[in-house]
């Protein structure tokens, strides 16, 4: 196809353009880390990890493992030193003194294939001291508790993350604003409540794979499903003692991810492994049950609310307490903690605010980001505690949030002020959506029918110098190649960074590749794919690219006419003048340049764009008070309203209708908008009615899917409305901010309020499984024992 | 405290006997060592798991009729062994005079499972989970059976001795179930209760089968038979009598299923409590016993 001749259309920006990689991965092409082959030097690892929660590592004797025929490589944490995390470097790659976890990994080996590493495991002798663990973390953070971590003060750790050496509280973050004690007289309602959120897990279709190569000279390759290959060349690298250039990771596509592959974890252990069977590619391939309990889970949590309002239901003080079960290695969540911290009140302006948000130490699996980043956690008993403080006063639920919700202008929980929001908007039409206000009578006399609502906020928790770039190249078709470092994990990001690149430089959607696999080496940094941040932040830094490419044609062209770059335009690939309506392609200069015009010689050359983005102006904030002039770069906001049946005979819950709408600044991509938050909903539903770790003195009890349920397509509501409010984001691409992860933020509460209007039931935590609802029901008489 | 993450499947020697009569004998050879096996749905993922590690796993999927579904107005119905469960589903003839069997399939865990599993595999797999043994206790299902001293019958009804225990003995071979033309007028239920709505194992299920019976004094036979409550699939004889003898009405019904509730047996889980599991077993016969009394009064 003759890309320069397609009509003119509207900018590709704010189309539902179809997914750029829906081919390749509908078809089978689309190529994932297992897929890709090595010949017949690859090695196949395995790990050898702790059966017990918390011991000491005696004696480990890797004799008899290395003399099996096959064994290519055993090692154990004395091979190595150091410590990686992203931003408390608490772990370390195998262990040494001590175990911490249920599946810790205590040695490795490499074999020619998986059935004989997996032999080799057997052989290895482990001595252990069994200690004492912590399995609660309210108790972890207590006095009493054994010390985890003795060395806590003696790690490496990012500026605003404030462990307490000598505990087991790896991060502590506090808000101290106005003055909660004498609050509280002033307040015509106060309610106090506990809630407890259990442990869950990603159960992305692709479990995590790592290959990892080291050659003759000691450079290093590592292929993986990845979320953060930048963060992984730049944390594995230092703690192999190597520099961030002889280290290179090749991300092809990802099969689900969710927050599990960010930052490092299993691929450390590849990379070390290889290390010592250099020039042999080296596999470490998750099981599912490794899956779920080695690889990061989302974090438990114990959370105390007492919040206060006045007769007319304005929010006077609320004093909350988070205990975050952390797990044995609180590396990357230790920021889950303090982006609880800060947006501890909920999308509500609070003016007297007490907050403590710790992160503790336990002998559970690595807490680790997932999809929500700790906020789906802390609303769900927030908007339960708005719901009941309303009803307390009296006042319908809505209309409590109507006055209390977060508008442009308002006094955020950090100090600073709340830019632009359309969160009001979404409250107003998901409220209408699910006929708020308004009871239908259930589909059958069995049946308990409810409504109920939630708001949601939520910031992309990330350093306050978290980068990104890019470069666009044009060829001599006058295809545009995009280079990016972000990664598509399913979620369209590849897709709307086409749509970016070809509506800022002037090209068809159709005109843009995206140069993939993403690859360290040739790709542009990207500091990680987390935290809703892509479309903002790689947006931007491709615009700037796309802009940097597209003056270096203006400038061609308008020398080459004797014009101003001003007069011209790049539409639909062709430059065009609007002084003189001359045009011309730009595939004819992409390459080679442009003949001067006295015929003697030529002026340009290959263009190539290049852009970057950082934001400027995020501040630190006080470690007593946790105020400060702007804690993060924004907060995508929204609602959710659930309609459901509690059935009286079995305790089961049937979602019957899901409303969401988000603030997401400019929708680039309309269908993806709604995909995401389709796809938030469903596994926010997911989390509230199934999803569950079932930890037992440490162990998961149902690490796998027999028994840990996820919301099949029979279990969704057959009735979705995805609504898109846009109130532009000043600094975002055509306005746009994320909201990949807030779509399951405000779904907990939603279905916990909906319950208890159906049955006048409310539970210390998720998940509200058929038979909690069903023996909480018999409790209070609503059905007979 | 385990740490086995199951990477691979343990080594094992595939056989495929080209008789029944040579594969009994190879079984009965190696008693302990060699297992008999359909679809393999559950035989390759307890193997993984480590739970079974036989050196022979004789494949008896192709043998003489172990393929054959067929239905006779006066013998029945025959499903060879090695007949999937789509494939019952799909038969006109189940449809129309085993819908029940059709029912229980249909919820045995998901379409891509189900072209592998068979009854008959689920049958000698003797799980007191097996969301089709109800279905075939309930139609008096008997099971062909191929052992060294030649073929056998042998009636379900007696067939379950406990978790994964059965009457088979080494060298047994079962190559299909039958069951009798299913009398005049009857209709069924199966439902199952899972933690979600598909795919999962029964937390609880109950099948019921009810058909006009004069010779009874409700003038209605019922046949209940409860799953994953008891060690082996059960049969609520009590809750059965009291509908036998007393009119059939909604009392009578309940009266029913609080004695199949108190018959049952259930152990606490991962899944579910024993007491959760008790409770549906009488809110779930209730419910199913007023579906099946609704549609023989049509």
């Amino acid at each position: 196809m003759e890309k320069t001749n397609t009509p003119k259309s509207h900018s590709p920006v704010g189309e539902s353009k179809p997914r750029i990689d829906a081919r390749e991965k509908v078809t089978g092409a689309a190529l994932y880390a297992d897929d890709i082959q090595f010949g017949n030097k690859l090695l196949h690892a395995r790990i050898k990890r702790s059966p017990y929660p918390h011991a000491r590592i005696k004696k480990v004797d890797l004799t008899r493992a290395r003399a099996l025929p096959g064994v290519k490589a055993v090692v154990s944490g004395e091979d190595f030193s150091g410590y990686i995390g992203l931003y408390l470097k608490d772990r370390q790659i195998f262990c040494r003194e001590r175990t911490r976890y249920v599946g810790d990994p205590v040695a490795g080996v490499a074999a020619i294939n998986p059935e004989i590493a997996e032999k080799a495991l057997g052989l290895i002798e482990v001595e252990y001291e069994v200690l004492e663990p912590v399995l609660n973390p309210e108790f972890g953070a207590s006095p009493q508790a054994p010390l985890l971590h003795p060395d806590l003060g003696q790690y490496v750790v990012a500026s605003f993350i404030l462990p307490r050496p000598g505990s087991n509280i790896s991060n502590h973050f506090k808000i101290r604003k106005g003055d909660v004690a004498s609050a509280w007289k002033k307040c015509a309602a106060v309610i106090e409540r506990k809630y407890r959120i259990p442990h869950i897990q990603h159960a992305p279709l692709e479990p995590h794979v790592a290959i990892a190569k080291v050659d003759e000279s000691g450079e290093v390759t590592l292929w993986d499903s990845s979320q953060s290959p930048f963060a992984q060349r730049d944390l594995i690298a230092e703690t192999l003692g190597i520099s961030q250039s002889e280290m290179r990771v090749i991300a092809p596509l990802v099969g689900g991810g969710f927050g599990g592959k960010a930052g490092v974890s299993m691929e450390s252990l590849a990379v070390a492994i290889a290390t010592k069977v250099k020039g042999y590619p080296v596999k470490l391939l998750l099981t599912r049950e490794e899956e779920f309990y080695t690889a990061f889970v989302r974090q438990g949590l114990v959370a105390t609310f007492k919040m206060g309002c006045d007769k007319n239901g304005r929010l006077l003080a609320m004093e909350n307490t988070f205990y975050w079960d952390g797990g044995a290695y609180t590396e990357y969540g230790v920021n889950i903690t303090r982006a609880a911290g800060y947006s501890c009140t909920g999308p509500y302006e609070v003016p007297n605010i007490k907050a403590d948000s710790y992160c503790v130490y336990t002998n559970h699996p690595v807490g680790g980001p997932m999809r929500g980043f700790g906020m789906p956690e802390m609303h769900a008993g927030l908007e339960q505690c708005i719901d009941e403080l309303a009803l307390q006063i009296g006042m319908d639920a809505v209309e409590f949030r109507r006055r209390n919700c977060l508008k442009g202008g308002s006094i955020l929980p950090t100090g600073g002020k709340m830019h632009p929001t359309g969160l009001s908007e979404c409250l107003e039409k998901a409220a209408e959506a699910i006929d708020w206000g308004k009871k239908a009578p259930p589909t059958a006399p069995n049946k308990r029918r409810g409504k109920g609502l939630a708001l949601m906020w939520k910031a992309p928790a990330m350093p306050g110098n978290a980068g990104s770039s890019a470069w666009i190249e044009l060829a001599e078709d006058g295809m545009l190649t995009l280079g990016v470092g972000c990664q598509d994990i399913g979620q369209g990001a590849f897709t709307v960074a086409a749509q970016m690149a070809a509506a800022a430089f002037g090209v068809p959607y159709e005109s843009v590749r995206v140069a993939t696999p993403v690859d360290t080496r040739y790709s542009p940094y990207e500091w990680q794919t987390v935290a809703s941040r892509i479309t903002w932040s790689t947006g931007n830094a491709i615009i700037n690219a796309a802009h940097d490419a597209r003056q270096q044609v203006l400038d061609l062209v308008a020398k080459a006419w004797d014009e101003t770059p001003a007069d011209l335009d790049i539409v639909n690939g062709m430059v065009v003048s609007f002084k003189s309506e001359r045009e011309i392609p730009v595939k004819d200069l992409a390459i080679k340049g442009l003949p001067k015009a006295d015929g003697k010689g030529w002026m340009g050359g290959p263009i190539i764009g290049r852009g970057n983005f950082m934001p400027a102006d995020v501040t630190g904030l006080d470690p007593e008070t946790g105020q400060g002039e702007k804690a993060v770069v924004h907060y995508t906001t929204g609602a959710q309203a659930i309609e459901l049946e509690v059935d009286l005979d079995t305790g089961r819950i049937d979602i019957l209708k899901g409303v969401a709408a988000f603030d997401v600044g400019k929708a680039i991509n309309p269908d993806m908008v709604k995909a995401q938050m389709e796809g938030g909903l469903i596994q926010g539903i997911s989390s509230a009615l199934f999803e569950c770790l079932q930890l037992k003195d440490g162990v998961v009890q149902n690490p796998s899917f027999v028994d840990y349920r996820i919301a099949t397509s029979a279990d969704l509501p057959k009735s979705v409305q995805s609504i898109i409010v846009e109130v532009p984001q000043d600094d975002g691409p055509w306005g746009a901010r994320g909201i990949g992860e807030h779509s399951m933020v405000p779904t907990i509460p939603a279905i916990a309020n909906a319950i208890y209007d159906a049955i006048g039931i409310r539970f210390e935590g998720p998940p509200f499984t058929a038979e909690k609802i069903y023996l909480a029901m018999l409790e209070a008489g609503i059905v007979k024992g | 405290m385990t740490t086995h993450t199951h990477p691979t499947l343990p080594e094992f020697d595939y056989i495929q006997p080209k008789t029944l009569a040579e594969a009994s004998q190879f079984l009965a050879q190696h008693p302990d060592e060699a297992r008999p096996f359909l679809g393999g749905t559950d035989v390759f993922v307890r193997m993984r798991d480590g739970f079974l590690t036989p050196k022979f796993l004789v494949d008896v999927k192709n043998l003489d009729g172990t393929n054959d579904l067929r239905f006779d107005p006066q013998a029945g119905l025959t499903l060879g062994a090695a007949v999937n469960m789509n494939r019952v589903i799909a038969s006109p003839d189940v449809q129309e005079h085993y819908p029940l069997l059709a029912e229980a399939c249909r919820l045995v865990a998901s379409y891509q499972l189900r072209t592998r599993a068979t009854v008959v595999g689920n049958i000698c797999n003797a799980s007191p989970a097996g969301d089709t043994i109800g279905a075939c206790l309930a139609l008096d299902g008997v099971l062909h059976v191929h052992g060294t001293g030649g073929l056998r019958r042998e009636p379900l009804a007696t067939f379950f001795l406990g978790p994964g225990k059965t009457t088979l003995k080494p060298g047994d071979i079962v190559t299909a179930v039958s069951f009798p033309v299913p009398p005049k007028g009857c209709a069924g239920a199966y439902l199952k209760l899972g933690r979600n709505k598909l795919s999962d194992l029964s937390l609880v299920g109950v099948t019921v089968l009810g058909s006009p019976d004069p010779g009874l004094p409700s003038r209605f036979r019922f046949r209940i038979v409860l799953a994953s409550v008891a060690p082996v699939p059960l049969v609520a004889a009590q809750a059965e009598a009291v509908l036998a003898e007393r009119a059939v009405a909604p009392e009578s019904i309940r009266q029913a299923a609080q004695l199949a509730s108190e018959a049952s047996t259930p152990i606490d889980d991962v899944r579910a409590s024993a007491r959760y599991r008790k409770l549906m077993v009488r809110n779930l016969t209730e419910m199913a016993l007023t579906e099946v009394w609704k549609k023989l009064q049509k």
